[in-house]
């Protein structure tokens, strides 16, 4: 089964150590190996990119690493291919993101 | 054997105290004309290496000085055994002038212009013989053991994808952690990728002026990129990234910083400055991984990490030098997160650390991070990195960092 790790507690994604399929099973794992869940991907997801390990509402947080890595552009579910497509970059002190960086 | 018996390796100590991980003959090339001279002497000579410093003379003073203190800085590096600098003579890199502030360490420094030999081939000439004794004078150097703490590592990484924040760049950063744990040093730099992780960097710092400094240095850097017109916000990650999984700039700066390990940050450096204790240590400069190892080694990094994600250099398996060139400072180590399928021969002949048994389910994180300490050892006592085995000729011109127009 492809394993996705899970790096922090805090986190809402966890990254894919292999190429998911749709409607495969992925297990998601820490950083020790322990298996924290199995939850099935609904979309194809590549080796390397993140998969959602719940439901992420539109304008919420997205976080890797304990830390946010930017917001959803749209609700994202439980076992979707979270990238470019439904997330943008966050907001850090002082910096607001620029209009260009918009994503389609 | 205790853990910190085995913590040790096998230098060269020179008479300022530093200790080398390889024992070199430096051609300095002082000035781009100077190019010619240079090759010509270092090909004759066993063990010599012709440093090619490709600077531009007619540059604002912040480069030029910048310039000036990185090639004295390579001169003072511990790996280079004794210096030769040759060049016409005169000019802003002086070949004397720079000879003069090299000479602060003791090691053999000689100089050889071609105005004081009265033409072109009498200077190679001379620079052959010079360089011929300097060899034999420096050959008889014996390595002894010393412990971990004498190292100075340069840390880079390249070609990111969503792996490599969570495998190789975890893997250097234990090593990391483990030197700085014991009294040794590590510089990392690449001020771009530090935007959008500023605020992580910062919380590790040892005190506020070392966390502002932080923000001050990548600031400048944002405020530089904006007034020439570019959103580098909008430019990051580059499409290679999106490709392998890197959403946004956070996502990328927070992979990369991965490679520092946990480390408390001792202090920020300008380009090519040395650090005065030891710890870990954050240097200003761009993207380019020769730019960043030259500011390193000019700052003492005797030892160079190249921790590559599955973007474009490691998708090339079989490329010497991962497209970079050789680096004729200091030995650089490549840790790869993402192998290829099948994993193939031509691999293990240029990648010096694979972490792919991890995502196979072979091997820990901790598993290869002692693996690559193990390594990082053996080739600080004089084993061969893949990438100095598959690049003995050094053509690769050493870019320093410059933020003005050439005038």
């Amino acid at each position: 089964m492809t394993k996705a790790i899970l790096i922090h507690a805090r986190d809402n994604t966890a990254t894919l150590f292999g190429e998911a399929q749709a409607g495969e099973p992925v297990s998601i794992v820490r950083g020790s190996g322990e298996v924290v869940e199995e939850l099935v991907a609904r979309q194809s997801i590549p080796v390397g990119h993140k998969i959602a390990l719940k439901e992420i509402g539109e304008g919420e947080q997205v976080f890797k690493y304990g830390e946010t890595i930017g917001v959803a552009t749209q609700m994202i579910h439980k076992g979707e291919h979270v990238h470019v497509q439904n997330v943008v970059g966050a907001v850090f002190p002082g910096r607001p993101i620029p209009s260009s960086r918009k994503t389609g | 054997m205790s853990d910190r018996e085995k913590m040790e390796f096998w230098g060269y100590e020179r008479p300022d105290g530093t200790v080398g991980v390889r024992n070199t003959l430096a051609v300095f090339g002082a000035g781009s004309t100077a190019h010619h001279m240079a090759v010509r002497i270092a090909e004759e000579v066993k063990g010599a290496v012709p440093l090619l410093f490709d600077e531009a003379l007619l540059r604002l003073r912040e480069d030029r000085e910048r310039a000036r203190r990185t090639i004295v800085g390579v001169g003072h590096n511990p790996n280079l055994a004794a210096v030769l600098l040759v060049g016409f003579g005169g000019g802003h890199m002086d070949p004397v002038d720079l000879a003069q502030e090299m000479a602060g360490t003791s090691k053999p420094v000689e100089v050889v212009t071609v105005a004081e030999c009265k033409g072109f081939s009498q200077a190679v000439d001379k620079g052959l013989s010079t360089a011929r004794q300097l060899m034999s004078k420096i050959s008889r150097a014996q390595r002894q053991p010393f412990p971990i703490g004498h190292l100075t590592l340069g840390v880079k990484c390249g070609g990111s994808a969503g792996n490599s924040g969570l495998l190789g760049n975890v893997v250097v950063g234990r090593a990391v952690d483990t030197l700085v744990a014991n009294g040794g040093s590590t510089i990392f730099s690449e001020t771009p990728e530090v935007i959008g992780a500023e605020h992580l960097l910062a919380k590790r710092a040892v005190n506020d002026r070392v966390a502002r400094r932080v923000r001050e240095v990548v600031e400048r850097m944002e405020a530089r990129i904006r007034r020439a017109g570019e959103d580098i916000r909008g430019s990051q990650p580059t499409d290679g990234n999106l490709k392998g999984g890197l959403t946004t700039l956070e996502e990328k700066s927070l992979g990369a910083l991965a490679k520092t390990g946990t480390s408390p940050l001792s202090g920020v450096l300008e380009y090519g400055e040395r650090p005065s204790g030891r710890g870990l240590f954050f240097m200003d400069g761009p993207a380019g991984p020769i730019n960043i190892m030259v500011g390193e080694a000019a700052a003492g990094a005797q030892i160079f990490i190249y921790s590559l994600g599955g973007g474009l250099y490691s998708s090339f398996r079989n490329l010497p030098g991962w497209g970079i060139g050789g680096f004729p400072i200091g030995p650089v180590l490549s840790v790869v997160s993402n192998a290829s399928h099948p994993r193939d021969e031509e691999e293990e002949q240029f990648f010096d650390i694979h972490c792919q048994g991890v995502l196979d389910g072979l091997e820990s994180i901790d598993h290869v991070a002692n693996r690559f300490l193990q390594e990082l050892l053996a080739v600080a006592s004089g084993k061969l990195s893949k990438a100095e085995i598959s690049l003995p000729h050094y053509w690769v011109p050493l870019e320093s960092y410059h933020t003005g127009p050439i005038l």
